[in-house]
């Protein structure tokens, strides 16, 4: 399975957010997406997702256009797992969990069987089982993010899209969410697609890097590749050493205290 | 008018002869009895009970889209344009043709719907574009526009004054069967509606990428339930006038018991704002010594008690 960027610009006003990008990413890997703060990351994830609408160019999986699938059928192959897990509403954990496999029941029905087992089974693998009768608007941000990657699990999707996903989780939950999601790319040739800030995570857990600025590739490849110290300073803008770790079997990079 | 009263069992057989069509038990009770319960009375309750209903489905809705468990029917500017809408059809004096102020009222909560939507939408980024904060915003615009115009008509409306007045605090009086199909053909159809949706509202207050994401298309179902919440404040003002604090409490505090999930809270609000408009309405016409306004009743004890819920939630 293929996901394809055909010439996809996008802008919010009149500056250009996403400019004329054109990449494909392929199943059985994981990706990550770095870049400086307004480099339109995220607005990469949402064209992606279908949240957005690129101005031109066109998204296709397998030669078909995302934006050809219903929202529901679209639910059933991307799954997003977003910034936005602040929730005014007290719903049970359970409850938001079970949401991810609405695209799955039918309006009216109640879950299933199958759906409720493989709500307990994400539940049980991202480790809120124990949480699954609390309200989700009184937990803490880690575990209200767990949360919702349990659900974005439960939408059982082939893609899975991941906008800074661990971004309040402590190292343990990181790594344990990072083994999980590692394990479905190798063992169920899923694609997942990540905005990570933490580039040594993302040399040592993704199998490709794509770096972004103004809106524009800047690298896109092997991630043993592609991080080096003049691709940190190009993107970044800071000076960097960039080595091969044995411990981590991979490049990391150091920044010099001055 | 004053009071009168009618035996328990009078009103029985009243009822029963009216709705079955059984004209035996009516024949020994007296005519102006019947008038009384079937005709003002009846009316006056099954209008009420609707509008409650009505108020509290859409108060659900809204604070269902606008994410926001403290939004009531009223925040997009519904009311004030319905208010606005009457104050004209009142100034010109177009109240003895009898439907144009509530026709009225409805026109102008129909088109400050329709220009605060017009304001919170844009056609660039149309998903992210109807966003509670743009929503809640330009509805906050519109509504103070609308309330300034509603003191200048006030202004120039001389001893039509009181009329305006009075029509803003909202009250149940000579209803007739007209009103009670009116709100109740837009009750059911709104409710149908909210049902329908009941479940994409709940995945809609998860946020608008989480929600589009898990398969909710979201411009629709949102323009959908607006209208729809709208629609049903409108009637309602535009019958009733201007009862506040139904639609804020009503769903607000059937959460405490359902939860949050929609498919639960829309169908029990329904039933207690129908039950707590009616038992407002029923204190305003006999337990009181006269008859007070019942927009006002609402106001001087839903406030405080909302006062009370509020601070008493934010501190927990």
């Amino acid at each position: 399975m293929k996901l394809n960027l055909h010439n996809i610009s996008f802008s919010y006003d009149h500056d250009m957010t996403i400019n004329h990008i054109n990449c494909s990413f392929i199943s059985g890997n994981f990706y990550s997406i770095l870049g400086p703060n307004g480099s339109g990351k995220t607005t990469l994830l949402d064209l992606m997702s279908g949240f957005l609408k690129p101005d031109t160019g066109h998204i296709d999986m397998n030669q078909t256009p995302i934006l050809s699938l219903t929202k529901k059928e679209l639910a059933k192959k991307i799954a997003l797992v977003s910034q936005d897990y602040i929730i005014n509403f007290s719903f049970s954990v359970k409850d938001v969990v079970m949401m991810g496999r609405h695209p799955y029941i039918p309006r009216f029905s109640h879950p299933s069987a199958s759906d409720r087992e493989k709500v307990t089974e994400m539940m049980k693998i991202t480790g809120i089982l124990h949480l699954q009768d609390r309200k989700i608007n009184e937990l803490s941000g880690g575990e209200r993010q767990r949360c919702v990657f349990a659900r974005a699990l439960c939408q059982d999707t082939q893609i899975l899209l991941l906008d800074e996903a661990f971004s309040n989780m402590d190292i343990n939950h990181t790594l344990q969410m990072l083994r999980l999601v590692k394990r479905s790319v190798k063992e169920k040739e899923k694609l997942v697609i990540s905005v990570f800030h933490d580039l040594n995570l993302a040399s040592s857990w993704s199998d490709a890097l794509l770096m972004l600025k103004n809106g524009e590739i800047k690298t896109f490849g092997n991630s043993q590749d592609v991080l080096t110290q003049q691709a940190i300073k190009d993107v970044f803008n800071v000076t960097s050493i960039v080595e091969f770790n044995e411990h981590v079997k991979s490049k990391q990079v150091y920044y010099p205290s001055i | 008018m004053g009071y009168i009263h009618i035996p328990l069992m009078d009103i029985i057989n009243i009822l029963i002869g009216k709705i079955f069509g059984n004209f035996h038990f009516i024949e020994n009770t007296n005519e102006t009895y019947q008038a009384v319960i079937f005709d003002i009375r009846l009316p006056r309750i099954l209008t009420c009970a609707g509008v409650g209903a009505a108020l509290a489905v859409s108060g659900g809705l809204f604070q269902g889209i606008l994410l926001n468990p403290l939004a009531d029917p009223y925040t997009l500017g519904v009311s004030a344009g319905a208010a606005f809408g009457a104050c004209i059809a009142i100034l010109l004096n177009l109240s003895a043709a009898f439907v144009s102020v509530p026709l009225f009222a409805f026109i102008g909560a129909c088109t400050t719907l329709f220009l605060v939507i017009f304001l919170s939408y844009s056609s660039k980024n149309s998903i992210s574009g109807l966003s509670s904060n743009n929503l809640i915003l330009s509805g906050i615009i519109v509504a103070a526009i609308l309330s300034a115009g509603i003191s200048f008509l006030k202004f120039i409306a001389n001893e039509q004054v009181s009329v305006i007045i009075f029509w803003l605090m909202g009250s149940f009086a000579s209803k007739t069967w007209l009103d009670v199909i009116v709100v109740m053909t837009f009750l059911v159809i709104g409710f149908f509606i909210s049902l329908f949706f009941a479940r994409d509202l709940n995945l809609i207050s998860l946020g608008a990428k989480s929600a589009t994401s898990l398969g909710v298309d979201l411009k629709k179902v949102t323009i959908i339930l607006l209208v729809t919440g709208s629609m049903l404040a409108a009637i309602c003002v535009s019958v009733s006038g201007i009862i506040g604090f139904v639609g804020l409490l009503v769903p607000h505090t059937v959460r405490f018991v359902t939860g949050p999930d929609n498919r639960k809270l829309i169908p029990l609000s329904m039933l207690m704002g129908a039950a707590l408009l009616l038992f407002a309405d029923t204190i305003t016409r006999a337990v009181l010594p006269h008859e007070i306004p019942i927009g006002v009743l609402t106001a001087l004890t839903g406030g405080p008690i909302f006062c009370w819920i509020f601070k008493k939630n934010r501190f927990k």
